[in-house]
């Protein structure tokens, strides 16, 4: 317990950390007001596709709304901002040499790898949170709160979820978006275990998830075949939370996954690491 | 006489205190090529062992492998009698050291940096913290970020966290490199001081051998990843005439006592410096005998390179 908060004193004593804090905070804050701005042109461009069939009443622009749009406009960058700190989190020792400062301790490496591992997952869950409170609390105060319309263009639905839910289905949301970028996280603090220097984890990373995303949404067969293969695939299953009915069968299979996907990342990280002979 | 009896103490000595490091067969091939090949190395408690090589001998990978920072290919490695590796936690927390040049977290302060790796070993006090800081004279700048601190100033620093949790054997690995002069000097009193005072074993690396002459008690030498010799200093140095540089003014009154000396031979005399070739034994009496007859000395140096003295052992014509 003693080497963990260690761990996440020394995280969060770098103003490298707080990079995606700040982007998160502006990106939202821009966004949400660019949106109050244009409220009206947003409001006829979502009606212009569901006036034809539906009679629509309410506060379709609300908080809840405003947050289910920028969780999805985010997911390709929030990974981004994670593999800042998974990504460096181990390399960086190496190339500061502060590694063979640690590895002369009595902690064992793989206490040492395990504590950095979940100082990973620990930045991953505050980024998200903070991307959560940042867009539900900013969205409710300018927007006001309302029911909630996802409009799946491509799934041909339109799914409506009343106010009273849509607090929890959030929460659910928002659970599962930090446990999808705990894989992203995991990746990325693999290539960190394995390389000398923090901008190898970060660029090798980001390659995997830009290159899987696409992959995953090609709209041909070769490509639709292989999209079961790829982690990514399994990613957006916070959406899942916003459907109706809840999918809890492809939401328990996609966490599993995902899961295993994690398992496997750091294990492979953890035995890198117990044999790694530092001689930088 | 006095000599071989001095010498003769000294391996009794040696031969009782107890066996704080030792390593069986140890050794580390990288690719093709060893790094350190057989070694058999024995530190004893209380000793100042140098571990003396020239650059690439291997004396960084047997460092490394002593600290847990390389797997050894072959060989074991034994601390306070325990093997390393199945009590690696036991045999650690009673170690500390500096591998290469001190690095620290740079974003954080030399207290904060003690303060977590002191901490990674034991339960730290921060009065504690503050007192070994003023043992390596850096109390005063305790509180600001290390980027801020010279070269010097981290290798103290990292003396200090050597010394925070009270290891009784420090390994240092050539823990003057780099540093000016007055650094140099700091670096070899504060060695002593923890050797004599603090009665801590001390395991050093060094290429330089006028190192070992003034802080080590007991040497190895390593070349081409290959212990060569290892005994105790006096054993090793201290059967040759040895050269020395002495800065003196006046040059002329100093020359002339030097010159009446039987175990002295003066080699060359100009621009404030004699050097001299001394028999074993005399150079403090040297050293004495001038400032007695108020004869300034400025330094008092030993002048003996390392290519030379592995010239000698290699070829034989040193008695070790």
């Amino acid at each position: 317990m003693k080497l963990l908060w260690l761990e996440i004193f020394k995280t969060f004593s770098r103003w490298r950390t707080y990079i995606a804090f700040g982007f998160i905070a502006l990106i939202v804050i821009l966004t949400e007001i660019v949106m109050k701005l244009s409220a009206d042109e947003i409001m006829i461009r979502m009606m212009r596709s569901l006036q034809k069939d539906f009679l629509i009443f309410g506060n379709l622009l609300n908080g809840w709304f405003v947050t289910a749009f920028i969780m999805n406009s985010l997911h390709i960058h929030i990974p981004f901002l994670i593999t800042l700190v998974a990504g460096d989190i181990v390399s960086s020792e190496s190339t500061s040499g502060t590694v063979r400062l640690l590895l002369i301790r009595p902690p064992s490496r793989s206490k040492i790898i395990t504590v950095k591992y979940l100082t990973s997952l620990f930045y991953t869950t505050a980024i998200v949170l903070f991307l959560a409170c940042m867009s539900i609390f900013l969205g409710l105060a300018l927007f006001g709160s309302g029911d909630l319309i996802m409009n799946y263009a491509t799934r041909f639905r339109i799914v409506f979820i009343p106010e009273a839910e849509i607090p929890v289905r959030m929460l659910l949301a928002f659970a599962a978006a930090i446990w999808s970028m705990t894989v992203v996280a995991s990746m990325a603090f693999l290539f960190s275990t394995l390389a000398e220097n923090s901008i190898g984890p970060i660029i090798g990373t980001m390659a995997v998830v830009v290159v899987f995303f696409l992959l995953g949404n090609f709209p041909f067969d070769f490509f639709r075949a292989l999209s079961p293969y790829l982690f990514t695939t399994y990613m957006i299953f916070w959406q899942r939370f916003l459907d109706d009915p809840i999918p809890w069968q492809e939401i328990a299979r996609s966490a599993i996954i995902l899961g295993l996907h994690n398992i496997g990342l750091f294990l492979i990280a953890f035995v890198a690491f117990n044999k790694k002979d530092i001689t930088s | 006489m006095v000599l071989e009896n001095r010498v003769v103490e000294e391996m009794k000595d040696s031969l009782q205190k107890e066996v704080v490091l030792r390593t069986h067969g140890l050794s580390k091939k990288f690719g093709k090529r060893w790094a350190a090949r057989d070694l058999n190395l024995e530190v004893h408690r209380d000793d100042v062992f140098c571990f003396l090589g020239p650059n690439g001998a291997g004396k960084s990978t047997t460092i490394r492998m002593i600290l847990t920072l390389l797997m050894p290919t072959a060989g074991s490695i034994e601390m306070f009698g325990m093997d390393l590796h199945k009590n690696r936690s036991a045999v650690l927390s009673r170690v500390c050291g500096i591998v290469e040049k001190p690095d620290f977290y740079l974003y954080l302060s030399a207290y904060k940096n003690l303060e977590i790796l002191g901490s990674m070993t034991r339960r730290i006090e921060k009065e504690k913290i503050m007192e070994t800081l003023e043992v390596v004279g850096l109390k005063a700048r305790a509180f600001e970020k290390v980027k801020t601190f010279s070269h010097g100033m981290k290798q103290r620093l990292g003396i200090a966290q050597a010394l925070l949790t009270k290891p009784e054997l420090i390994i240092l690995d050539e823990p003057t490199t780099g540093l000016d002069p007055q650094g140099t000097k700091e670096v070899r009193e504060l060695i002593r001081r923890l050797s004599h005072d603090r009665e801590m074993t001390i395991f050093l690396s060094s290429h330089l051998l006028s190192e070992v002459e003034l802080v080590a008690t007991r040497m190895a030498v390593i070349n081409r990843g290959e212990l060569i010799a290892q005994g105790s200093v006096s054993e090793l140095l201290g059967k040759e005439a040895t050269e020395y540089s002495i800065e003196v003014l006046p040059l002329e009154s100093a020359t002339e006592l030097i010159a009446k000396l039987p175990w002295v031979k003066v080699l060359s005399a100009q621009n404030g410096k004699i050097k001299v070739r001394v028999e074993p034994g005399h150079s403090s009496e040297l050293n004495r005998l001038l400032v007695t007859h108020h004869i300034g000395v400025s330094s008092f140096s030993p002048h003996r390179t390392l290519e030379d003295f592995f010239l000698k052992i290699t070829e034989g014509t040193s008695e070790i």
